[in-house]
């Protein structure tokens, strides 16, 4: 095999035991790698029953066969199991090292399943792996608990972590490395906590035989020089070294696809002056901090030197800025920046929790909740304090209003009542993120129909035909008129295409921010190829994104998804906004879109696989339940 | 008349036409995107670059370009963002 190891690592926490095992290079070239790999554990020992803090739920974190190959964004790598959030499986990506790291351990994967005794982390280093003891860093924030690893093993390990959020079972926890990037949605986080592992620390010296080292080395040099030159020929309010991807405020604001006032609103006028790029990059004093071999360097290193929100860290996404930001209000720049460094520290996801605090702020402004329940916080809208402090409120898991946000808007809803379902921005447990639904029909279908990690902007990311111009030429995604934003005439094709290309991407464990500066479908089909050998062609490219999306949607049905649930999306779906780019623009029609989209996919009118999906597919051993 | 592919593309163009001519029309069929919009009115530009055979195309180049067979043009509209 090239490109990848055939060998993952198996991590029982119950019996304290590690061993490896093998895979056939066939579920490589079904699954890929991460996302993939990730799908294809739960696949076989997850079965009907399991649920997220079940002992049993297999928790993978996996890179695939472009991690570690020096190109820019192959730094990507994808942890999945069953969300405590959606109920069902679920993958989350994340970049800096450690997917390149633990690839060179000498191990494509590790498994985990079982619950510790006691807290744990897991200690893997050159094919050779052991539980430590991690009492003493129960209870510490995600950053400590990184740091006291490396002081205690070595500067030069790559670690994952979680902080209290994950250890308390916030249902949107999440698993953070390196301080800047994270496994951010569906409450991966949690699953973590419920098996007291509290961390995984990897080093390794092995380099992973690919098929064809001059042809990889060939593509990077021309790739990096592309992506490098289309980046620094971009206005500077726009560059991601300077603002990261927050500068996409900055473009999305005429396009109506922010979310604004828990996406009651069009215009935020205060917020969209502070909150835009060049302040992120004066206010936030922002440098680049980018992942390993990356040249875009989308992440970076702010700092606000004094004040209440004095800090030095990550700098918010556009998804934080966004939800922390417009969503509620706050146009603090540095109070919202500092508020997602919190809640990074605390391991929750800055999506679900810019959601779930804006859901209060409109309990509050309704008087369904009062300031008794607050702990005398006045959760008005654009309360920078307020944001704050209810941020620690919920990583703590504080009794009262704390810990009932801390299980998600959903259930916060159904156990608050008074009609606050209304307004819980969420579908199937978890919370919409920052492209509105108003701005282009597409994005509503994307979050109806999700099957890699219920509804995730980044699990689709058909919103970028139009916000970032995205196109998919070699898989026919050429030509598009802006005006068919609102149109649901080509959407579900268009739509199944990119679930395809997303899990293509998570699972040969590329960064798809790449496709905002260039990368093509071809490059990545040439990298893969050079991998592994494999002489794909672009349909090959498709099949495979097809077989990984259909091996999720299995899932979802044996995991308890039912075609209803397609259609429960939230009622602030069908409340239109009365001026902006999008004004009056609901995405009426959508249920027959979602119709139409099983069709596309050769799923039944219950949307479930067909027997000739199936066949085609090669995939009879996958569907036999 | 040369076959050029232009974002993947192929589109076939009279002999003679300049690199110039092409980044109109395509300058004209997006002035209507609002974030373009937005970005004209603020700076004065629509900021989409233009690759032509791998390499970013400066402004005073375009001109001096003539269209020949097998040309790759690529071109994006700015985009910060995830």
């Amino acid at each position: 095999m090239s490109g990848v190891w055939g060998k993952v690592l198996k991590v029982d926490l119950t019996n304290g035991a590690c061993r490896a095992e093998t895979l056939p290079e066939q579920i490589y070239q079904y699954f890929l790698g991460g996302a993939g790999l990730a799908a294809y554990y739960m696949w076989k020992e997850c079965p009907v029953g399991t649920t997220a803090f079940n002992p049993a739920n297999r928790l993978t974190f996996a890179g695939g066969p472009m991690t570690g190959i020096r190109q820019t964004g192959a730094s990507k790598w994808t942890a999945g199991a069953i969300s405590p959030s959606i109920n069902m499986n679920a993958d989350s990506a994340a970049t800096a090292s450690f997917g390149i790291e633990m690839k060179e351990t000498g191990f494509d994967a590790i498994v985990v399943h079982g619950q510790s005794p006691k807290p744990v982390y897991l200690l893997v280093e050159d094919g050779r792996a052991k539980l430590k003891d991690a009492r003493k860093l129960w209870g510490e924030d995600a950053y400590e608990t990184e740091d006291a690893i490396k002081d205690a093993e070595g500067e030069d390990f790559e670690v994952v972590s979680i902080g209290q959020a994950g250890e308390r079972l916030v249902r949107y926890a999440n698993i953070q490395t390196h301080k800047k990037s994270f496994v951010g949605r569906c409450g991966l986080g949690a699953v973590m906590g419920s098996k007291y592992l509290k961390a995984i620390a990897v080093r390794g010296s092995q380099n992973c035989p690919v098929h064809d080292s001059a042809e990889i080395n060939r593509l990077n040099k021309e790739i990096n020089r592309r992506v490098a030159d289309l980046d620094a020929a971009q206005p500077e309010f726009l560059q991601f070294k300077r603002v990261g991807t927050a500068g996409a405020t900055e473009l999305f604001a005429p396009q109506g696809n922010l979310p604004i006032k828990n996406y009651s609103l069009a215009r935020f006028p205060s917020g969209e002056k502070n909150l835009h790029g060049s302040e992120y990059a004066k206010k936030l004093n922002a440098k680049p901090w980018p992942c390993k071999y990356c040249v875009m360097q989308c992440h970076n290193l702010c700092e606000i030197k004094k004040g209440l929100y004095a800090y030095k860290g990550k700098g918010p996404e556009y998804e934080s800025f966004a939800m922390m930001g417009f969503n509620t209000m706050v146009d603090n720049i540095e109070a919202v920046a500092y508020a997602c460094e919190l809640a990074n520290m605390y391991s929750m996801d800055c999506i679900s929790l810019g959601v779930v605090i804006a859901w209060a702020m409109e309990c509050y402004e309704r008087g369904v909740i009062t300031s008794k329940d607050t702990y005398g916080l006045d959760l008005k809208w654009g309360n920078a304090e307020a944001l704050v402090e209810m941020t620690k409120k919920i990583g703590e898991r504080a009794e009262g209003l704390g810990y009932l946000l801390g299980e998600g808007c959903k259930i916060a809803a159904e156990r608050l009542g008074k009609g606050s379902d209304a307004w819980a921005v969420q579908m199937k447990g978890q919370e919409i993120a920052a492209h509105n639904w108003r701005a282009q029909y597409i994005s509503a279908l994307n979050y109806c129909t999700g099957v890699a990690s219920g509804p995730n902007h980044e699990r689709g990311n058909s919103q970028h035909i139009w916000v970032a111009h995205v196109r998919l030429p070699e898989w026919g995604i050429d030509e598009v008129r802006n005006e068919e934003r609102w149109s649901w005439e080509k959407a579900p094709p268009r739509n199944a295409i990119f679930h395809d290309y997303c899990n293509i991407i998570n699972s040969s464990c590329h960064c798809k921010f790449h496709e905002f500066r260039g990368y093509t479908l071809t490059d990545l089909l040439n990298t893969i190829n050079a991998c592994t050998g494999w002489g794909w062609n672009i349909e090959d490219l498709r099949r495979c994104g097809e077989r990984i999306t259909t091996l999720q949607k299995i899932l979802n049905i044996r995991y308890g998804w039912q075609k209803e649930h397609d259609f429960q999306y939230p009622k602030r779906f069908m409340e239109p906004v009365d001026e902006g780019p999008a004004a009056g623009k609901i995405p009426i029609g959508l249920e027959n879109a979602i119709m139409e989209y099983y069709r596309v996919r050769e799923w039944d009118e219950n949307g479930k696989p067909t027997g000739g999906l199936i066949r085609r597919l090669g995939m009879e051993a996958y569907a036999k339940e | 008349m040369p076959k050029v592919r232009i974002n993947a593309k192929e589109q076939e163009f009279p002999d003679g036409t300049k690199l110039i001519q092409v980044v109109q029309k395509i300058r004209e069929a997006n002035q209507d995107h609002p974030a373009i919009k937005s970005l004209i009115e603020k700076t004065g530009k629509d900021h989409i670059t233009f690759v032509y055979n791998g390499r970013i195309v400066k402004a005073q180049e375009l001109n001096s370009i003539e269209l020949k067979e097998g040309d790759e043009i690529h071109w994006m509209l700015p985009y910060a963002g995830g």
